[in-house]
């Protein structure tokens, strides 16, 4: 698997997109590593919360 | 009750809960009432008012009518008619009507008090599909509960991702059971969803504002590329954020909802980006649109002229003004151009291309799209203004 590859997998496998992790990653779905990833999303979410701006695809 | 506000999970979480616990003949009439009290609440509280709220009997008269279809039924095609005289008469009447204004640029007959249903560019497409499946027994009746579930759900009524009944029946009839691994999905990936709304797209509008005319006509070139550039990322990111919250939201009740991005700004041409991007609207145009007038499988000159068609449904879908309709004639373009290239290349196009070919390829269609992305983002004469500029300084 190229590299590129791998990594779009790993990005959607992190997304939620797809529920299998690319080979050589291995995460339980328990694993602390994936509070530490909704920790940092979460953060990222308050941090720039609040600017208001509605979706551009509700009704136009 | 947005999906970037606090009370859409307030009200999202305790619902898809009882769905889960409850059994199989409650579960559709949850998604009705739930629906029916997001659309009513929506309504109310963010777009027109309560009369946009009564027009939750656009969604009676659905229900109603639907129940008529059989295959090969008129009623089947009457509510077709029915459906997109709807949407023509709240989306585009204004629109219409001014096309033949008087010699002063007024319109005697526009709706001065014109407001869209919420949803209804979505919702639309959803009973189209609905009835020309049935027309042509492609799909089961289901019950009246669970049509209404259908059309009432609410993660995706607002935009989508535009869902089919025969894999939404299955699915509501057979929700997954999978609770830990669909709460874990589901929630990973409504929080993806806000990062990229709040930390990409809504930071992008910094940029993006700019793209109005008195902004456009004093900016310099590199300005005027990145303000583009700036809007391309925001429409994905905004975009491909709320289907993250609606397919993501759909998981925790255990549905599957169809996917509407798989990293369309890599592809290497504008027919594979146009199979990544928005992809429930894509293949409702082929099934719909694209298919019924000959598709394919027609004479060159045919297939050019459908691909243009279907397009420019795709750009007045996507709003009422003729800036829409030149975006999907600029994509319709693109598209006939590659099918014209392909035909042309033959068997040569079989051989790997070379790591600079891929990355040219990607750089025409990235740029191409990104250029298109002016009339979506301003009207007409400002996007003319845009180019002007662009071009001549």
């Amino acid at each position: 698997m190229t590299s590129l590859r791998w990594f779009k997998q790993l990005a959607d496998y992190l997304g939620g997109s797809v529920d299998t992790a690319p080979p050589g990653v291995s995460l339980q779905l328990t694993s602390s590593a994936w509070a530490i990833w909704w920790g940092a999303l979460a953060l990222l979410i308050v941090l720039f919360c609040g600017q208001a701006s509605k979706f551009i695809y509700i009704d136009f | 009750m947005i999906f970037t506000t606090f009370s859409y999970f307030l009200f999202l979480i305790p619902t898809a809960l009882l769905f889960r616990l409850s059994g199989p003949r409650l579960r559709p009439w949850i998604c009705v009432a739930s629906g029916v009290a997001f659309f009513v609440y929506f309504s109310v509280t963010e777009l027109a008012g309560w009369i946009g709220a009564a027009c939750v009997a656009i969604f009676v008269w659905e229900s109603l009518i639907s129940r008529l279809y059989t295959p090969g039924s008129r009623w089947c095609v009457f509510g077709v008619a029915a459906s997109v005289s709807i949407l023509v008469a709240f989306k585009y009447w204004n629109f219409l009507t001014g096309l033949v204004t008087t010699p002063a640029g007024i319109n005697r007959w526009a709706w001065r008090g014109a407001f869209l249903p919420l949803g209804i560019s979505f919702f639309t497409f959803e009973f189209v599909h609905y009835a020309i499946d049935r027309y042509k027994g492609r799909v089961d009746r289901g019950t009246l509960g669970e049509y209404l579930a259908f059309i009432f759900f609410f993660p995706t009524l607002v935009a989508g991702p535009i869902k089919r009944f025969q894999y939404f029946l299955a699915n509501i009839r057979e929700p997954s059971r999978d609770w830990p691994r669909d709460w874990h999905r589901g929630v990973t990936r409504i929080l993806v969803g806000l990062a990229k709304k709040f930390a990409v797209a809504d930071l992008l509008t910094s940029l993006t504002v700019h793209l109005n005319a008195a902004d456009v006509a004093q900016a310099t070139r590199p300005a005027l590329l990145l303000w583009l550039l700036a809007y391309g990322g925001q429409i994905y990111f905004d975009f491909s954020a709320y289907s993250d919250i609606a397919i993501g939201s759909g998981r925790l009740f255990g549905l599957s909802i169809p996917e509407n991005f798989d990293w369309p700004y890599a592809r290497t041409n504008i027919t594979e980006f146009w199979r990544r991007w928005h992809r429930s609207l894509t293949t409702w145009l082929m099934d719909y649109v694209f298919i019924p007038l000959g598709g394919s499988r027609a004479r060159p000159a045919r297939v050019y002229a459908n691909v243009m068609a279907t397009m420019l449904v795709s750009g007045l879908w996507h709003g009422a003004g003729l800036n829409f309709l030149v975006w999907g004639a600029w994509h319709g373009s693109l598209l006939v151009i590659h099918r014209m290239w392909r035909e042309w290349q033959g068997a040569r196009l079989a051989q790997a291309p070379t790591a600079v070919g891929r990355l040219s390829s990607w750089a025409v269609t990235f740029a191409t799209v990104t250029l298109g992305w002016a009339f979506f983002a301003m009207d007409l004469s400002t996007a003319a203004l845009y180019f002007r500029q662009l071009i001549f300084g």
